[in-house]
């Protein structure tokens, strides 16, 4: 009990020092009202001051054996898991030292990670945000420390503190699940009318809304003419999203999907944002006692790539992440080298700063390519057997 | 050893957490080649985490009066989302934003209140029951979109203090001015209590142990003065970390001095006994909820100021974060033991372990398993000295009173 007093006394001194403080706040500012937006005058100095400190630095760039930071979302997905792996590879093999988090899906958690990596001192932070758009302060502490943010896979939202993101062109990919669902109803279904289900991904990620867009700008059309029939009636992003890309989440709105509007009829294909999403969507097609639908997909996952192979879905968009992580490598070695950024394909806001974006182009996968496709990917072409 | 003790003022058990606290942040300083201890990781260790620990000052008076609150987590990113959509939808001021934000915090609080004292529903449930609707809450008026803050409130969640005054100093005035209030707030404090006790006892303590603890404690606080105001220019003590500390202030106030945390202890050791004896318990258990939900608006606010945006996901888990400060702190899963500020030690310790950790580069996975290995080992400790002659719960509560007889309350002198 005495450590408690002695500790309250200590609180309490400190209490009695704020008070004076605030008391005192007339005498240090000349404008009382000030107070609030000093800090962030303050902080727009240390960003401007922050970016000559950069631009200076771009031009001699750091030493070779630097630290780079890679902060990604979780380990859930395999695509995740993959660039986990390759970044680790490829970086040290360009002879960074490289650390490689991932956050467990957690903000906070991704927040503290950036933070131990720019106690660490990393040159370079690449970040595959959990929510893209709720790391504005240690991103813009990352910057301020001079060290460059690149964003990986999703755009790095509602903050000054980024310089580039890599990524798949989301609302070519969305435009291409899209095409390649179809074209599947073409070919397996026989003719129209069509009916189709939609999902969207987790809305958080600031990607899935602009798949959905994507998709839909080659889908509205044909709902349009009537080519295709969304029996729920539910077509709106948000009506489609699936929290936090949650397959177990996807699949309880197919069931439901299933037991109230495709009683008495038969679902031809239904459109995915992602495979674990697919496979959701195939079981629960399954489960219900429908043929399989025509499903799209993303990522390429090995079990969708044996599901493709197999007939039970109908595609998947590859956005091989050697590509990925190796563009994003190339940055990196460019940043090392002082030569800045390289030119980004497009720019993009963010909502506060236009943000270069470099895009790749991703591939769409059938049974009927697929052994072309991963070719140069031994792992999932021993999966075609 | 004596003299140790002379200094400390007896019991070097209660230390044991504090004690490994520094042993915990000393290992990690060694073992990351430096990185533990510098300015801006102390600084981040209480910006990052100073939501958690508000949360846990509510949890540990839930857990005191033998409730828990599982639904914090879920009253924070719903209270936090609210002041964001009032902001951007409906063009309110940002501090007006606050103000709603924490009138649904206190509304919540409210609400599950009213199942627990009125209608005799398990706070268990009734907070399980929380969680659920303010999780769906959130997820229902954000349209599971994260929508952008004020950006004034940047300055709650991750801000600093201004710079002012002479630049010879060499580090923030505003830091520096609090450590010296603070060092001088301690000795004042500590040769008030000498002269006074001596007054009351007749017995006279030698003066050199106050001595020795006023160099101590002021030495730990320059310390961390030179810390928090050497970082880099434009940063100070965190503005979270002012405000956590403003907050434990009060509340260490509230339930170690006022008939309400009396209330609260003896609700918590022996409802029945309390009641007989005329505590309201009724109104204890809902002012106590109140406050909990009100807090987790408030953490929900400096959470959504860190992160610049209010997220669909914002505070899941957060409840089992706090849990866990507060058993860690030492507090008693029966209820009626525990302080707020043992709490804020626990709170510190799944902070710097965190934190460590992820200097060290471990992953997330270990990071967890190694801290349920310490939340047991913690608790287990404590029950092992409990069970071996450790004070009792009245002892523990009114230890006061055989020093400052003359003091004490008429509700504190039935107890003995």
């Amino acid at each position: 009990m005495k450590m408690k007093k002695r500790l309250s006394l200590l609180m309490a001194a400190t209490l009695v020092a704020t008070a004076a403080m605030t008391g005192c706040g007339g005498g240090r500012q000349a404008a009382p009202e000030t107070t609030t937006a000093a800090p962030a005058q303050e902080t727009k100095a240390e960003e401007t001051k922050a970016e000559e400190t950069k631009a200076a630095e771009a031009a001699t760039g750091f030493e070779a054996g630097a630290t780079i930071g890679v902060s990604l979302p979780w380990l859930g997905t395999q695509n995740w898991k993959e660039a986990d792996e390759m970044f680790k590879t490829q970086l040290e093999a360009a002879g960074f030292k490289a650390i490689v988090q991932a956050a467990d899906n957690k903000v906070p958690q991704q927040q503290q990670q950036i933070e131990s990596m720019i106690q660490n001192g990393a040159k370079v932070i690449v970040v595959g945000p959990v929510d893209g758009s709720q790391l504005g302060s240690v991103l813009e502490e990352a910057a301020a420390a001079g060290i460059t943010v690149i964003g990986y896979d999703r755009l790095l939202e509602n903050t000054t503190g980024v310089e580039g993101v890599v990524q798949f062109g989301s609302i070519k990919t969305g435009e291409l699940q899209g095409q390649a669902l179809l074209d599947g109803l073409a070919k397996e279904k026989g003719e129209g009318p069509y009916n189709i289900e939609l999902f969207g991904g987790g809305p958080a990620d600031p990607n899935a809304p602009n798949f959905f867009k994507g998709a839909m700008s080659v889908l509205q059309p044909k709902i349009d003419d009537g080519t295709l029939v969304v029996v729920s009636g539910q077509t709106d992003f948000t009506q489609c999203a699936t929290l936090d890309w949650d397959n177990s989440k996807a699949q309880a709105r197919m069931d439901s999907l299933l037991s109230g509007f495709y009683a008495d009829k038969e679902i031809h294909g239904v459109l995915s944002p992602n495979d674990g999403i697919a496979r959701a969507i195939i079981t629960a097609s399954e489960q219900a006692g429908q043929k399989i639908p025509v499903v799209s997909g993303l990522d390429a996952e090995n079990e969708s790539v044996e599901w493709i192979w197999s007939g039970r879905q109908y595609s998947t968009v590859a956005k091989p992440t050697d590509v990925l992580v190796g563009k994003t490598v190339e940055i990196i070695k460019s940043l090392q080298e002082g030569k800045g950024m390289p030119a980004p394909d497009t720019n993009v806001n963010n909502g506060k700063k236009d943000v270069g974006v470099y895009e790749l182009p991703p591939l769409v996968v059938t049974k009927d390519n697929a052994k072309e496709a991963f070719a140069n990917d031994p792992g999932r072409l021993d999966l075609l057997k | 050893m004596k003299y140790i003790k002379q200094v400390l003022g007896g019991e070097l058990r209660q230390y044991t957490m504090v004690i490994a606290l520094a042993a915990l942040i000393i290992i990690f300083n060694i073992t990351s080649g430096g990185r533990m201890v510098t300015s801006s990781n102390f600084q981040n260790l209480l910006s990052g985490n100073a939501y958690v620990l508000v949360l846990a000052i509510g949890m540990l008076m839930v857990i005191v009066i033998g409730q828990i609150d599982l639904s914090v987590g879920s009253v924070a990113g719903f209270s936090g989302m609210v002041m964001a959509l009032v902001a951007r939808d409906l063009n309110f001021p940002w501090w007006l934003a606050v103000l709603v934000s924490l009138a649904i915090g206190v509304a919540a609080g409210a609400w599950q209140g009213f199942w627990l004292s009125k209608l005799g529903i398990p706070g268990f449930i009734t907070t399980l029951g929380g969680m659920m609707i303010f999780r769906g809450g959130v997820i229902w008026i954000s349209k599971s979109i994260s929508v952008p803050a004020p950006p004034e409130l940047k300055w709650f969640g991750a801000g600093y203090l201004p710079e002012w005054g002479p630049a010879f100093t060499g580090m923030n005035n505003s830091t520096l001015l609090m450590g010296i209030i603070a060092i001088a707030a301690l000795a004042y404090v500590q040769l008030r209590r000498h002269t006074r006790s001596a007054n009351l006892t007749g017995t006279k303590e030698p003066l050199w142990p106050v001595a020795v603890r006023i160099g101590l404690g002021g030495g730990i606080i320059g310390y961390f003065t030179w810390l928090f105001g050497t970082g880099r220019p434009g940063t100070s003590f965190p503005v979270p970390g002012l405000i956590l500390v403003i907050l434990v202030i009060i509340y260490h106030t509230i339930t170690q001095r006022t008939q309400f945390g009396r209330h609260i202890y003896a609700v918590g050791g022996n409802k029945s006994a309390a009641a007989l004896s005329g505590v309201n318990v009724q109104r204890t258990y809902f002012l106590t909820m109140l406050n909990m939900s009100f807090l987790a608006a408030l953490a929900g606010i400096m959470f959504v100021g860190r992160s610049t945006a209010a997220g669909p996901s914002d505070g899941t888990g957060w409840e089992l974060d706090a849990i866990a400060s507060v058993f860690i702190g030492g507090a008693a899963v029966s209820g009626g033991i525990g302080t707020v500020l043992n709490t804020m030690v626990g709170g510190m310790v799944m902070a710097v372990l965190n934190s460590g950790l992820m200097l060290m580069g471990v992953g997330a996975d270990r990071t967890q398993v190694i801290k349920g290995f310490v939340l047991l080992a913690a608790v287990a400790f404590d029950v092992y000295n409990k069970a071996h002659g450790r004070r009792s719960i009245i002892g523990t509560l009114f230890p006061e009173k055989e020093i400052k007889p003359k003091e004490g309350k008429p509700t504190g002198s039935d107890s003995q």
